[in-house]
């Protein structure tokens, strides 16, 4: 007793800082664990380090827990050596710890999905991480890198005119390759639908991107902007686990969006920047964010989808894979999209395995591209990676990451790999089809069509389905009525069907031209029915459209080795929307009439 | 840390393989570090380019956005990555010894 062990100041902070940062999820996920060993084998440095138990990442919480057990748990002060309760005392103690969450874990979560008791790991390392850098104990990188977007407002202290300039480039390139010198990047503009916000490194390092978007808005037709500040969608405090500066960084881009009152706020491909802005900005900064965001991956889908965009996959035609990110997909459920997309616009894809939220971490999360000092640990981790990449055999490898982008090259790299990383921006630029003359929107069509030419136009535009038969299957009575009067009404023959089986039996019987099909109907299982159509040699030409209110439940269909659906549409589904899609995949082209 | 040997004498690198030591650079130095990045003879071009990059260092202490580099350099955005496949913030900054970039790449 007489020798009370001596706490250092900084110690002392992280310990009282503890107690302000536990909530209930914090504390949930540090009172569940059983130290069942689930996790062990799900995290992608312990599968890479088999020899090493400091890896696990029961183990690496445990060097958190123990504090909030021996500080913080009345477990802890009642009986401390059977909770295993701890405390730090000096400055070499916490530099460890830095070690330990800043080196040993790339807040991937993955460990999180396979904890049966819900222990989310990753949550109470990021808080680790922000105790240590408010006492100021950080890799360096970190802490270069939070400085930037603390005082200059992005994440490689990019100055305005630097970012200016280079949209301004962009811009002329584009008007070159197009021909066209009515091809803008708007900066600022007000009441736009959309404001495009990207990450840093696109302006300084690889603008290539910037210009694959503004050609795809230009195509689209669309009311755009960038912002001339604010325009960092990318947010180091998920990483520093600072949530002054998460929150910081998030209100400077919220604000923008107001200012220029955008319809839309739509982030560039980029994991960690779509969950701070998307998903944990708005809670950092205590803002009430008035407008809707969304990933890029989803407009471009959206375009295609509405016909807005066209794009010839064929122009594609190298074998891809995809990477899911672990902040896109694992944190933010963004598993299909980017696969639609791909489908879209490449002739080759090849799933890779395990994927969507079982992927494995590009080695590249959390930072750690920014922290040199943990490299050799983070590229002897990639081996996973490597492998899994290595399997797919495919040429180029897509993510919808910039971090991933930076993190699989450097695996490639290390591990001698034949493969180029992309992203789908470049893949839907690539596809592209602008035409010559800019379709001129519907609306002010009548302008344009002399008065000769619009009966024409107009008997063809009437039943544009004439002589088609089509196939409605649903469960929902209405449902069915409803698509099954839009089709009719539009020239089609229409069979309806209630369940899987009577959709097969009527696809063997009537060949239709087209099945609709409801991805939950009671019966035989829908994935099942998918497969056995795709499967008959005399349903070869039978286009399929699935119609779902549940896209959770694609997976019934995309884990499936048949050839995927020729179209996809998500409920509620209004007439303009699928007549577009049934007419696209039918091959109609829509300008006919 | 650890010591390598480039252009014939004993240089610190970081673990991405960056010089510590902007001073002991040289051409020398230059070809060698071009061989990690996947380039085995450095043209005319690529001189153009790292010399531009180690002027702007020296000068400035920091990576100038690749619009300048294109700009002062003439090059065109296609040429760089062609040059210096691992792109101008990895391969070519590594070439003209500038520290490894800060941010996510």
């Amino acid at each position: 007793m007489s020798e009370k062990k001596q706490r250092s100041h900084k110690a002392e902070m992280v310990i009282e800082r503890l107690g302000q940062k536990l909530n209930r999820q914090v504390v949930g996920s540090l009172a569940a664990c059983v130290h069942c060993g689930m996790c062990t084998e799900s995290c992608h440095y312990v599968l890479a380090n088999p020899g090493d138990p400091t890896y696990a990442p029961a183990y690496k919480a445990d060097k958190v827990r123990k504090l909030f057990k021996r500080h913080y748990d009345w477990t802890g002060r009642v009986f401390p050596w059977w909770v295993k309760a701890g405390s730090v005392f000096t400055d070499e103690e916490l530099e460890e710890l830095k070690d330990t969450v800043f080196g040993k874990c790339t807040n991937c979560r993955r460990c999180t999905l396979n904890c049966p008791m819900g222990v989310d790991f990753a949550t109470f390392n990021r808080m680790t991480r922000g105790l240590l850098v408010s006492v100021g104990i950080q890799p360096e990188g970190v802490a270069v890198v939070s400085k930037d977007q603390w005082e200059i407002g992005n994440q490689m202290g990019v100055l305005k005119e630097d970012y200016l300039d280079t949209l301004e480039w962009m811009e002329e390139e584009l008007q070159d390759e197009l021909e066209d010198p009515g091809v803008t990047i708007p900066v600022d503009a007000s009441d736009c639908d959309v404001l495009y916000a990207i990450n840093p490194r696109e302006v300084k390092y690889d603008p290539r991107s910037i210009a694959d978007a503004a050609k795809i808005f230009h195509a689209a037709g669309e009311k755009w902007t960038m912002p001339s500040e604010g325009w960092d969608q990318t947010n180091f405090g998920l990483f520093s686990g600072d949530d002054a500066l998460g929150g910081s960084v998030a209100r400077r881009l919220y604000e923008k969006v107001i200012e220029l009152n955008a319809g839309k706020l739509v982030i560039s491909e980029c994991g960690h920047g779509y969950r701070s802005t998307r998903c944990e900005g708005s809670n950092w900064a205590g803002f009430d964010v008035p407008f809707e965001m969304e990933s890029s991956v989803l407009t471009m889908l959206r375009y295609i989808k509405e016909g807005r965009i066209k794009v010839d996959r064929s122009r594609n035609t190298q074998l891809v894979t995809f990477h899911d990110s672990c902040n896109n997909a694992r944190s933010c459920g963004l598993f299909e999209e980017p696969r639609e997309l791909l489908n879209l616009v490449c002739e080759n894809f090849q799933e890779m395995y395990p994927n969507r939220a079982e992927n494995y971490c590009c080695t590249g999360g959390g930072g750690a591209m920014s922290m040199s000092e943990y490299t050799p640990q983070r590229l002897k981790s990639g081996v996973i990676k490597a492998d899994q990449l290595k399997e797919t055999g495919a040429e180029v490898v897509v993510t919808s990451c910039h971090n991933c982008v930076d993190g699989l090259s450097d695996v490639i790299k290390h591990y001698e790999i034949d493969m180029e990383v992309t992203q789908l921006v470049n893949l839907v630029a690539n596809a592209l089809v602008i035409e010559e003359k800019v379709v001129v929107p519907v609306e002010e069509v009548p302008v344009a069509v002399t008065a000769d030419e619009v009966p024409v136009a107009a008997a063809l535009e009437a039943l544009p389905l004439s002589g088609r038969v089509i196939v409605v299957a649903d469960d929902e009575p209405d449902q069915v009525e409803f698509l099954a009067t839009v089709l009719e009404d539009n020239g089609a023959t229409v069979h309806r069907a209630g369940t899987g089986d009577e959709a097969l039996e009527l696809a063997r019987r009537e060949k239709p031209d087209l099945l609709t099909l409801d991805l939950h109907m009671p019966g035989r299982d829908v994935g099942e029915v998918f497969e056995m159509l795709r499967e008959d040699p005399e349903l070869e030409d039978l286009k399929i459209c699935v119609i779902t209110g549940r896209p959770e439940l694609r997976r019934l269909i995309y884990d499936r080795s048949v050839r995927r659906p020729e179209g996809y549409l998500d409920k509620p589904v209004d007439e303009a929307n699928l007549m577009l899609n049934v007419r696209k995949i039918l091959e109609l082209a829509h300008e006919e009439g | 840390m650890e010591m390598v040997e480039l252009g014939g004498k004993m240089l610190e690198i970081d673990e991405d393989g960056f010089i510590q030591d902007p001073d002991l650079w040289d051409e020398a130095v230059a070809a060698d570090l071009a061989k990690t990045e996947g380039v085995d003879e450095l043209g005319e071009l690529h001189w153009k380019l790292v010399n531009y990059l180690r002027d702007y260092y020296l000068e400035f202490n920091m990576a100038p956005m690749i619009r300048k580099l294109c700009k002062a350099t003439d090059l065109k955005l296609k040429e760089v990555y062609d040059l210096f496949p691992s792109g101008p913030a990895k391969g070519a900054c590594k070439v003209a010894g500038l520290p490894k970039p800060t941010g996510c790449v």
